[in-house]
Parts: C-alpha cells; structure tokens; sequence
C-alpha cells in the first residue's frame, strides 16, 4: 500500500543522475582508461589524441547506442505487460526478438543487406519478422474470440524456440557467415556506429514518444478489454497501434544490437515495486531505468575480462534469468 | 423519454451456436430491470450486446433514441456503464485511481483530468462509501469493497444506464444487500436505468420493477416480479418445482424450493397425525430419512399443512377452525389405515380438532402400530376440559401404543414396523 503512495519525483531525478553516471563512467572505461577531465575536455575542445578517437568513434556510438536501445526494450516490456495483463510478457517471451533476429539471418543470408538512404534492409527485415512473429503467437493462444495469457506465453516461448532452431539450422547451412549470425543471436554491440545511433534514435524516440501518448489508455487496459470497452477505448485499435510500435521497437533494436533478453522485464518491475503501477510513470521511468542498465552491462561486458568482450544480450540473460524465477515464484506465492 | 433503451428482433450467435434469437424488449427510464434465466439462457450476451462489446448479427439497440451502431465509443461510454461479476487486477493501483478511471471519456488528452474530474470521482466515493479507502491499494481490498470502488467508477462516467452482469455472485449476504442496495438508490435518486443479472430469485423479486425471464436465448416472461414469478413459470423456466408464497417483508414474491435431493425410499408409510407447528420438524426429519408419509386432518394454512405440501405429501386438509367435517375425517381414516405405523405428535387438542384423537380409537386401526411423542405432559395440551385427556389415556392403554421421543423417532417406526410384520 504504501509503495503506491510515494512521490515518484525523487526517483525521477535519481534516475537522470544515474543515467549521466553510467554514461560517463561507461565513457571513461575500457581497454584504455580515459579521465573524465580528458572526456570533458575532447567533447568541449575536439582535440585530436588517439584517445580522442576511442571516444568519438568507437565509445560513444556504443554508449549511446546502448542507451537509446535499452530504453526501448524497457518500454516496450512496460507496454506489454499492461497490454497482456501479465508480469512475464516482454519482447522476449512472446517470441518477437526471435522472430525479428530470424528476420535479420535472412537478410544477412539472402545478400540483401543492402542500405537504401542509410536504413538497412536487415533492419527492415528485423521489423518484418517481429510483427509476423507477434501476430503469429497472438493467433495461436487466440481461440474462440478469447486470448488465454497462458497460452500466449507457451506459445511464444514455443515459437522462441522454434526460430531459434531455424536460426542454428541456417548458421549450419550458411558456415562462412556464422560469426556474423552469432552476433545477432548473443545479442551484442560491439559493432556500434554513429550511423546506428542515428537510425536508432530516429525510429525509437518517436515511437517512446507513441507509446507515452497512450499510457493513460494502457492503465485502463489492466482492468481488462471489456472495461476498456465500457469507458470507450477503440480496444482492438489502440492494441493495434501499441503492438505495431512495440515490434519497431524490436525490429530495430534487433537489427542495431541482436536479440538483448530480459531487459523489458526486469526493469519495469524494479519501477513497479518503487513507486507502483501506474503507467503514466512506469513508462518513462522504466524507459530511463533500461537505458541506464544497458549502458552498464555492456560496459561490464567490456571489461570484466579482458581483452574478450562478453556480449550484452549474454550480460543481461546471466542477470536477468535469476529475476525472472524471482518472479514467478512471486506469483506463484500471490 | 419513455423508453430509455429499445431492443428490437435481436439474434447472436457465436460461430453456428445461437445464443440469442429474435428478444425484444423495451426498458424505461429509471427502472431496476432484472435478467433472470438457467446458466447459458444468454443473459450474459444479451447484456453484452447491449454494451455493445458483442456485435449482433441481426437486429438494433437503441440508446435513448439512437441506434449504437451509429454512436462513438466515447458518446457510449458518457451514457452507459458496465459492472462485470468481480474485477481483478493483475498490476496494482490505487482506488482513487481507479475511480478516476471512470472519468476517461470526459477527460481532454493534452489537458489530462481537471479540478472538476477530481470533484466528480470524489462525490462517486462518498455515494458508494469508499471514501475512506481512497489511498488503500485495489487489489488489498475485500470482494465487497472492490465492487463498491468499481461501483464508484461507473458513476464517476456520469452514466444514465447501468448494466450488471451479476454484481453480487462472488459477495456474502451483507454485501449482497449492500450493492442492491446502492443499485436501487442509484436508480431512485439519479433516475438511473439499471439492468442486471441476478441469479438468486428472491432478490430479483424484491429489487426489480420489471424481471425478464430467458432460456434458451429466447425472453419466455416478463413483466412484474409478481407477473413473472410465478410456481409454473419457474418449473418451466428452471425446471424446478418451488412454492410461491409473499414475502412478509416488502410484499414481494417469496419462493421457496420444494425438490430434494433423491433420497432412497424406505417403503415404510407413516401417518403422523399433528398441527400447529408440532409436525413439522418430525415431518421434515421422517421425509429426509426416506420414510413416505401422510398427514392429517390440517386446517389449510397450518404451519404443519404448509411443511406437508412443501415435502409432497398426501394430506387429509381442513377449512380452518370449522371443526373436522365428516369428509376431512374419512379421509384422514384411511390414510392412517393405509399406513404401516401412525405417528401421534405432541399436539394441543381444542374442540375442532378432538375428533384426530377420536380416530385413533377406531377399530380399524386397532393393532396398528402407534408411536407417541410426549415431550410435554398431554394435561397441559388438553383445551378440552378433560375430555381429550380421557381419549388419550384410553390410546395410550391400545395394544401397539407406545411412548417415544422425536430423537429417536425413526429407528422406533423402523423397528416396531419390523416386529409388527413378524406378528
């Protein structure tokens, strides 16, 4: 009772602290340490060191782009859960990151990576194969006009792995490319440009921004469709839209960074258990949460042995996996 | 208006399954109008089409006036909301929150709630009595208080229909009154159109000014409780034989249920002469232990008469206090002959009903045998001056009388019978 209570301001501004903390901490480490004084001073002056070009093309293109992902993936699992009225929903579990990581090989295989205008085609098919994944599962655990959410989690942890085997199978067929298709399924972001950030950003802000309009609509949406119904939301419409901005999300993230899992769980319900469910907060905090998070793991991964790089989506699994059975032990127990 | 809502020829079905075909109905304004029908008769749709989350395949609901399937979503929800049967939540929120919620399709995107907004939820708090539970968490909350915050938010929608698909199914009897209580007042004071489903009849009796009975998908009855409650609608509606008396209280119809369980039958028929109430448990115990009775002589609207008619059995009846005509007394005469033991209650005898006693000194009945209940000494009973008193020790000295006590009453038939049957 009281967690619903608190002032949620405190936590707002704690969370843009840590956010500038990781970000310069994620700057400052790594192979070759830099100052936060030198960091400061190549941003403000442009001065031209080798540690200048550590920062300016390989590090801050990572950090940034982990940043702007790691928003993304959170707000999309902050969205779904209310969507799906369940805690274990995310981008993850219902099988849209396999499908948009099948969607990238394909592209990858096929040849078709080609850029038209700076977006990529593996991005595009990312995007494809997480909207055909999500509307595939959705019409599975879809019987009888009614939508069972456990069916719903089977079958997107079914086809998960039914499109994590295709993966494999094309890695086995395709021997010369295999290095490249592992990125895609680790998750990682070790090959992070400017230009990624940008397309990144471009797509995700937007879309963030989408998914805020609507999160009054997204708190009625928990007390079920009907009711949603009753106080006159276009339920089937606003699910569409919702949905549809969600697997860009994915589609992006996917194509930028791989399949990153457990980051749109955990980090909605670290803001669910501070300052309660309503999603006019949870979004945006959630959001802010996930990109500091994705900074940090990947920074970890970085340097936690060097000189090999852990990939992040294996950073976040090794964390988040052990959260996941905290919560569904905690169902279970309600 | 007069008709607040207009169903016309209206027919669901869910896949090839009908579920609703051809109901019209026409509710008026400010009325408390009740479902009531078997599981699956189609209320639940009905209501459902009429809140417009089912699209029918053939037919219209008119909202005051306007058919709404030309109205928005928006425009609905200002006129009508919905109480499901219990509402849970799977992510948390604050009752004030909730109620708020009620607000939604007032409330400007950009602008987000205003004072007003607030103002209105608050007066929904303090009608349903939530007040006090404002900063509690939804879900920390009993059945009965959730149903009053969800109570709370369709009010705070400002709504002129209420819809109700049985509001009180999962609540205990308090709280079952309490919510057609405040269902009641609402369409009293704020001249609110509820509909609702209720599955207990004697609430629908005593809420509704108008039930419509369904089954099948079809309406069968409507019209008043007294209209449609009635002994025969109700076994042909739920196939279920009841007993339909007015409730002392409200002047509603009363219904009491009349079948059993199927209780495996003895074959021992026990006469059980009584009245005034001092059958009735034993007439009770003897029907529930599988025992076939028959009663007599009973003035019509005893106590005893009515447990009797409640339990389906044969019963010599009586005008009341006309005394025992010579009809009631044959009759009563060969039941008892009929009967394989007769059970004399703990009766008062008065002058109209001496004669009860009288028969059981026929030579008929002679070695029949005959069980007596004395739990209160019979000089007490006897409003006769004497007379009843003589009778009675005159039975008492009969080869089969015997004294016994209603605890043990049927294992004494069981075993007298058995021996009498030896004999």
């Amino acid at each position: 009772m009281e967690r619903i209570n608190k002032k949620s301001w405190p936590v707002f501004i704690i969370l843009v602290v840590l956010l500038a903390v990781s970000l310069l901490l994620a700057a400052a480490t790594g192979a070759v340490d830099i100052s936060i004084k030198e960091i400061i001073e190549i941003l403000s002056k442009g001065t031209d060191t080798v540690n200048a070009s550590i920062l300016m093309d390989i590090r801050l293109p990572r950090i940034l782009l982990a940043a702007v992902i790691g928003a993304g993936l959170a707000a999309v699992g902050g969205v779904m859960q209310s969507i799906f009225k369940n805690p274990l929903v995310d981008s993850y579990t219902l099988g849209m990151s396999s499908g948009a990581a099948l969607g990238a090989v394909i592209s990858i295989i096929t040849g078709l990576n080609a850029s038209v205008m700076g977006i990529e085609t593996t991005g595009v098919f990312a995007f494809i194969g997480a909207v055909l994944t999500l509307f595939f599962v959705y019409s599975l655990a879809y019987t009888r006009s009614r939508m069972s959410i456990n069916s719903l989690l089977l079958a997107g942890v079914a086809v998960s792995y039914f499109l994590a085997s295709v993966i494999s199978f094309l890695m086995m067929l395709n021997h010369d490319k295999i290095e490249h298709i592992v990125f895609w399924t680790m998750g990682s972001l070790s090959m992070a440009t400017w230009n990624e950030f940008y397309i990144a950003s471009i797509f995700i802000l937007p879309s963030l921004a989408v998914l805020m309009y609507y999160t009054r609509e997204l708190n009625i949406l928990v007390m079920g469709e009907d009711a949603a119904h009753h106080l006159g939301i276009n339920t089937a419409a606003l699910k569409n839209i919702l949905l549809i901005t969600c697997a860009l999300i994915v589609g992006i993230v996917v194509s930028t960074g791989g399949t990153i899992a457990f980051l749109g769980l955990v980090a909605p319900h670290i803001i669910r258990l501070v300052i309660g469910s309503d999603n006019k907060r949870v979004i945006p905090y959630s959001a802010l949460l996930g990109a500091v998070l994705l900074v940090l793991s990947d920074t970890v991964g970085r340097v936690l042995i060097q000189p090999v790089e852990i990939p992040v989506g294996v950073m976040t699994s090794i964390m988040g996996g052990p959260f996941f059975i905290f919560l569904l032990r905690r169902q279970k127990v309600k | 208006m007069d008709n607040h809502i207009q169903i016309e020829k209206l027919s669901f079905s869910y896949d090839l399954k009908k579920v609703l075909e051809q109901v019209d109905m026409n509710i008026s304004k400010g009325s408390f109008f009740c479902l009531v029908g078997p599981n699956g008769s189609g209320k639940s749709t009905l209501l459902k089409v009429i809140s417009s989350v089912l699209k029918p395949q053939k037919g219209v609901v008119y909202l005051e006036g306007r058919d709404i399937n030309h109205m928005k979503n928006r425009e609905k929800a200002k006129l009508l909301s919905f109480v499901p049967q219990n509402t849970s939540l799977e992510f948390d929120f604050r009752v004030s929150d909730v109620v708020l919620m009620g607000r939604y399709p007032y409330v400007n995107k950009l602008r987000g709630e205003t004072g007003e907004d607030m103002e209105i939820a608050e007066k929904a708090m303090e009608y349903t009595n939530t007040t006090h539970l404002k900063d509690r968490s939804f879900m920390e909350l009993s059945g009965g208080e959730r149903q009053r915050v969800i109570l709370a938010q369709a009010l705070a929608q400002e709504p002129d229909i209420l819809i109700l698909d049985e509001p009180v199914s999962h609540l205990d009897l308090q709280h079952q009154v309490e919510i057609l209580n405040l269902i009641k007042k609402m369409c009293v004071d704020r001249k609110l159109t509820a509909i609702t489903v209720l599955h207990d009849l004697n609430m629908a009796s005593a809420y509704s000014d108008y039930i419509v009975m369904m089954k099948e998908g079809k309406i069968m009855r409507q019209g008043t409780p007294f209209e449609t409650l009635t002994t025969s609608n109700i076994k042909e509606i739920f196939s279920t034989d009841v007993y339909v008396s007015v409730s002392p209280v409200g002047s509603k119809p009363y219904i009491y249920t009349l079948t059993r369980p199927n209780i495996e039958k003895k074959g021992v028929r026990v006469h059980v002469i009584c009245g005034g109430g001092s059958g009735s448990s034993i007439i009770g115990t003897l029907h529930s232990e599988g025992f076939d009775l028959s009663s007599g002589v009973l003035a019509i609207g005893d106590l005893d008469w009515k447990i009797s008619k409640e339990n389906a059995v044969k019963i010599a009846e009586e005008v009341p206090f006309v005394g025992i005509s010579d009809e009631a007394y044959a009759m009563n005469r060969e039941l008892a002959a009929e009967a394989d033991a007769i059970v004399l209650a703990g009766l008062y005898i008065g002058k109209s009903n001496k004669r009860n006693l009288e028969l059981l000194l026929e030579e008929e009945l002679e070695g029949k045998p005959l069980l007596i209940l004395e739990d209160e000494s019979f000089a007490e009973r006897d409003y006769t001056g004497g007379i009843a008193l003589q009778l009675y020790e005159c039975i008492k000295g009969r080869g089969y009388a015997m004294l016994t006590d209603s605890k043990r009453l049927g294992e004494e038939i069981l075993k007298v019978v058995e021996t009498h049957g030896e004999n």
